[in-house]
């Protein structure tokens, strides 16, 4: 009996753990879904540890308990393949934006150069007018 | 700014420059006096004076706001290239080994063959390590280049659309990665053999130390069987059928 209080403790304390640190919103859509899963899967085992001999007895698995280890690696390898996919992503985007902003900042200061000559001539500003504000040197960013 | 050259070609010549101030100024005047194109460099985060150094020397600057490495930077001015609407760039490294009074060599090549991509290299600096390593992969790719990692390279409006493009973000280096790219879309390479002088101011940034080697042989490896797709041949007929 000790041993079941024990399991449903375990996976009461993992799944409110996860409900709260996806109630506090800080993560994305589908990582959201996938953490809630995986609390449910914590909940359901814990209060219920014999599911668990349940399917081992399904998948003819003598030692039952493997199943959820072997299981969980493979969700775990899974998920840390995805982190990698989805970090390369980020970095390719990181990359282009950097290079876009590195050739944006070059063609304001273009444009700020070729528009300076017309305003001189106008002479002093108007009230009203943007200002033109000089950018600092970059590299300090 | 931007002149058109005797060939009715947009011609673009790409500096990529990290903490180089020494040389920087030096290699955009002798590009200017040799090859007369409008020319970009791109600072990769330096902390010396490279960016002041070379607009002082009459360049195009674009300051890389955080550091991306050799090919970022090369990348950031293809893609201006591409945006720009230059018809050719050609790139080639700001710490003097590479002279700029070789590009009309180059170039010349580059126009003869016909090729999309040409380039530079000097098989006579090669060092042991790298003959070994370029024997290596010229056996694993089939791609039958001196040397993959020369900087010194003319592109041409096809191979400049490609490199700008998000598939070619992740490479690090200019080497074996890009050109795998640029054949498996069916562009060709052409390789012109030129002058070069041992880098003045620090060594080689792939085969500084043999635990670099080793990261490098095993990284490009690695990039060789995730690039590893058509060959030459299949690439080339569909781009004929293209054209």
């Amino acid at each position: 009996m000790s041993a079941v209080i024990t399991t449903a403790l375990i996976g009461i304390l993992m799944a409110t753990a996860i409900l709260y640190l996806v109630r506090r919103d800080h993560l994305h859509g589908s990582y959201a879904l996938w953490w809630l899963a995986v609390a449910a899967a914590a909940l359901l085992l814990g209060i219920f540890p014999q599911t668990i001999d349940w399917l081992g007895r399904i998948t003819g698995i003598a030692y039952a308990p493997v199943l959820p280890i072997i299981f969980g690696l493979g969700m775990i390898l899974l998920r840390m393949l995805k982190m990698d996919i989805d970090r390369s992503r980020s970095e390719r985007q990181l990359r282009r934006l950097t290079q876009k902003l590195g050739i944006l900042e070059e063609e304001l200061a273009q444009t700020r150069e070729a528009i300076k000559p017309a305003a001189a001539d106008v002479g002093p500003p108007r009230a009203k007018t943007a200002q033109v504000i000089p950018l600092s040197k970059s590299g300090d960013a | 700014m931007r002149k058109k050259n005797d060939n009715n070609q947009r011609l673009l010549a790409i500096i990529p420059a990290r903490n180089e101030a020494a040389t920087v100024g030096e290699i955009v005047r002798r590009v200017r006096a040799v090859v007369g194109s409008a020319i970009l460099v791109v600072n990769d985060a330096s902390s010396d004076d490279t960016s002041a150094q070379a607009r002082l020397a009459g360049a195009c600057v674009i300051d890389l706001p955080s550091q991306l490495g050799a090919w970022g930077a090369a990348q950031t001015g293809l893609r201006y290239a591409k945006r720009n609407r230059f018809t050719a760039a050609l790139t080639l490294d700001a710490d003097g080994q590479h002279h700029p009074e070789e590009l009309p060599t180059l170039l010349d090549g580059w126009r003869r063959s016909g090729a999309n991509v040409a380039i530079g290299t000097f098989p006579q600096r090669l060092s042991l390590a790298k003959r070994l390593a370029w024997r290596y992969f010229r056996l694993l790719t089939g791609i039958g280049v001196q040397d993959f990692t020369s900087g010194l390279r003319v592109y041409d409006r096809n191979a400049i659309r490609v490199l700008a493009s998000r598939q070619a973000s992740l490479f690090d280096y200019q080497d074996l990665g890009v050109l795998m790219l640029l054949r498996k879309k069916g562009l060709d390479l052409h390789e012109v053999p030129t002058v070069m002088s041992p880098r003045r101011s620090g060594g080689s940034r792939v085969f500084s130390s043999w635990p670099m080697v080793a990261r490098y042989m095993l990284h490009t490896t690695v990039l060789c069987f995730a690039q590893f797709g058509v060959r030459g041949r299949f690439a080339q007929a569909r781009a004929a059928t293209h054209a």
